[in-house]
């Protein structure tokens, strides 16, 4: 233990550190770094993390009134049965597929967008100046207002980014702070402008038929194949070309990027405003296909999803097209529980927190050897 | 005019305070080189175990504040053990804790049913006969005891920081742990204290917000305030001083939208709402642009150490 240390702590001769007695210690941990670990070991873990997780998560549920019979049945048995909750998830996948491949996208550069929320309400901004200004001819609104919705979300995000990539400002910080900014901007609108006359509440009029995203019969949304044809671009973007390749590069080893000419600021750039863009067709897909209208609240939550999303799929779009509808699983239960238990569905929020914390955590495992050393 | 310019900063401490406390709970931990992205959860976590004690109890705030620290500082631990002990990346970590913090408050206010529930919570105490003097008076001497504690707190932190063997040892776990590990400090403990120790303050300026601010707990109280703290916290160059002159500047900028629209000038309110978020990034870009303290940053801030990982 540590020894007297009144005197040595002001005197200016001390050592920087006291000595430790001996003898009373049974050793100690010591942690050895892992070059390589097999894929296998690797997913035993990555699966060991998940079921802790969901254990941890199944406990709370447990605890907050759900009774332990009706887990499974709520989020398995009820969600595949039932073919009307099977379209509530597809459904609820689409904006969460978007969110979910933006986040690759900008981590896969290492710039870290937490302003998906933010890009979101620019994306359903862009899209409903389409609809409230009557832009453009009935047959190409739908086009247009994606358009509009992704120039909005780049737009949104091209100030953080140029602040990084120009001045090297912490990007954490500015894209967070500007959803609230963007927050308060649609809070101007829905309660001014945009204020619907039918009933006064702080909602945009009702969008036209024809500025909806259709279904596409057997429970299928456009949306959801809007959002399949961008994962699959974004795909063959990341896995196929010379700029997947240097992406890979700029997050690995900037320095050696920069050492053999890869244009690091433009990969970032091109990269980051591909997921801004993602990020708004988000918005625009829950306001065109969900709500039909813009809302106060249709973003919330997303933000944090798509970084989960992005995390668990290690930036790939593919495999964030998978978790993406995992997660959306995980959504429409929690929307039932909310109903049934009155469970609240920050729920979600923090069974999405606990498996982040306990997937993180396991990867610890996964680049270290741990031994015990008396 | 003078009426109103007493009465704005007369009003200031009170939104200063908890982004000084929450600064200065954050340099703590970020002296360590423990990146505590999490400030705006722990911030929750106080605010709704402030206002959970209070109702419990019905009363005590000072007991709620000190609940409120606590809450934070226990939850703190599952931060610091992701960061120091499994090296997770302090990002990654920060960010589940944030939203862990805030799917969990508003989970467990609803179910305890605090939610939306108005407290007595703190008053401001005059200090006679100070208070009397004009206009310093009332700026000065008519606020309430955490603002007035604020002050203490910075000069013990600093001095703890800068003028002690303790903080000699956390600061060199910071600048350079191997060396710090070299000469026998331990990296994982000091990183440990500091993120709790931090933490605690910044479950303070939390609490402060809900019990004696707002005097209500609702899901998102802090409104970003943690983010902004961590902003103050580059604009301060790591250090104490500065980051409590940077408080008051946003505690003023805060402070003046409710008295702008009650002094009968119109400006759209939600465009009022964006100023202290907008002020946060210009403060950031300056910072960045004229190059201002880069060298003061922690050099190993938001590295793991390993003792056995040799660069």
């Amino acid at each position: 233990m540590l020894n007297n240390t009144v005197s040595a702590a002001t005197s200016a001769q001390a050592p920087l550190v006291k000595r430790t007695g001996h003898g009373w210690r049974l050793g100690r941990l010591n942690l050895e770094l892992r070059q390589h670990m097999s894929p296998w070991l690797q997913a035993l873990i990555l699966a060991c993390a998940l079921v802790v997780g969901l254990g941890i998560s199944a406990a709370l549920l447990i605890a907050a009134g759900v009774k332990p019979s009706a887990l499974f049945d709520e989020f398995i048995v009820e969600n595949f049965s039932d073919p009307e909750n099977l379209h509530s998830i597809l459904f609820q996948a689409a904006p969460l597929i978007f969110v979910g491949v933006s986040a690759a996208l900008a981590f896969r550069v290492r710039f870290w967008n937490l302003g998906i929320e933010g890009q979101m309400i620019w994306g359903g901004i862009g899209a409903t100046a389409v609809s409230f200004y009557d832009i453009g001819p009935a047959a190409t609104r739908i086009p247009l207002m994606m358009l509009f919705a992704a120039l909005a979300g780049m737009a949104w995000i091209i100030v953080p980014l140029w602040l990084r990539v120009r001045w090297r400002v912490n990007e954490i910080i500015v894209t967070l702070l500007l959803n609230y900014v963007a927050f308060n901007f649609l809070l101007h609108l829905l309660y001014g402008a945009w204020l619907d006359p039918k009933d006064n509440f702080p909602h945009s009029p009702q969008f036209r038929a024809f500025e909806r995203l259709p279904e596409l019969g057997f429970g299928v949304s456009s949306a959801l194949v809007l959002a399949l044809i961008f994962t699959a671009l974004s795909g063959w973007l990341v896995m196929f070309t010379r700029f997947g390749f240097y992406t890979k590069f700029v997050h690995d080893n900037d320095r050696m990027a920069l050492a053999v000419g890869v244009p690091i600021g433009l990969v970032t750039l091109v990269s980051a405003l591909l997921s801004g863009a993602l990020s708004a067709l988000a918005g625009f897909v829950i306001a065109a296909a969900q709500e039909g209208r813009l809302t106060q609240s249709y973003f919330e939550g997303y933000g944090f999803s798509g970084i989960l999303i992005a995390f668990l799929a290690r930036n790939n779009p593919i495999a964030a097209m998978v978790v993406a509808i995992l997660v959306a699983v995980l959504f429409v239960s929690g929307r039932s529980l909310q109903v049934f238990y009155q469970i609240p569905f920050a729920m979600v929020q923090l069974i999405q927190a606990i498996i982040v914390i306990s997937v993180a955590a396991s990867e610890f495992l996964m680049r270290h050897r741990v031994h015990w050393v008396r | 005019m003078l009426h109103f310019t007493v009465n704005w900063l007369a009003g200031t401490p009170s939104f200063a305070a908890p982004y000084a406390l929450a600064a200065l709970g954050l340099i703590v931990s970020e002296r360590a080189g423990v990146l505590s992205l999490g400030a705006e959860g722990f911030m929750l976590v106080g605010a709704l175990a402030g206002v959970a004690t209070e109702l419990e109890l019905g009363g005590y705030p000072s007991i709620a504040l000190l609940v409120a620290m606590l809450a934070a500082a226990v939850v703190s631990l599952l931060f610091a053990f992701l960061v120091v002990f499994l090296r997770v990346n302090q990002v990654i970590a920060g960010l589940a804790v944030v939203f862990f913090c805030h799917g969990l408050t508003s989970l467990v206010g609803t179910l305890g049913g605090w939610t939306n529930r108005a407290i007595t919570g703190m008053h401001a105490v005059a200090i006679w006969p100070l208070s009397e003097m004009p206009i310093v008076g009332k700026i000065l001497f008519t606020q309430d005891v955490v603002v007035y504690l604020t002050i203490p707190i910075f000069f013990l932190v600093n001095y703890v920081l800068t003028r002690s063997m303790l903080g000699l040892r956390l600061r060199s776990v910071g600048e350079n742990p191997e060396a710090a590990d070299a000469s026998g400090v331990s990296v994982s403990l000091y990183r440990l204290g500091a993120v709790v120790a931090g933490s605690a303050l910044i479950g303070l300026a939390g609490g402060y917000l809900s019990v004696v601010d707002v005097k209500l707990w609702v899901p998102g109280i802090s409104g970003g305030r943690g983010w902004i703290a961590i902003a103050l916290v580059i604009f301060a160059r790591w250090q104490p001083w500065r980051a409590l002159f940077g408080a008051l500047l946003f505690g003023g900028i805060e402070a003046l939208i409710p008295r702008i629209a009650a002094a009968g000038i119109q400006l759209p309110q939600y465009f009022l709402l964006m100023t202290p978020y907008l002020a946060t990034i210009a403060v950031m870009v300056w910072a960045a642009v004229t190059k201002f303290g880069r060298s003061n940053e922690p050099a190993a801030l938001g590295q793991p150490h390993i003792r056995e990982e040799r660069r």
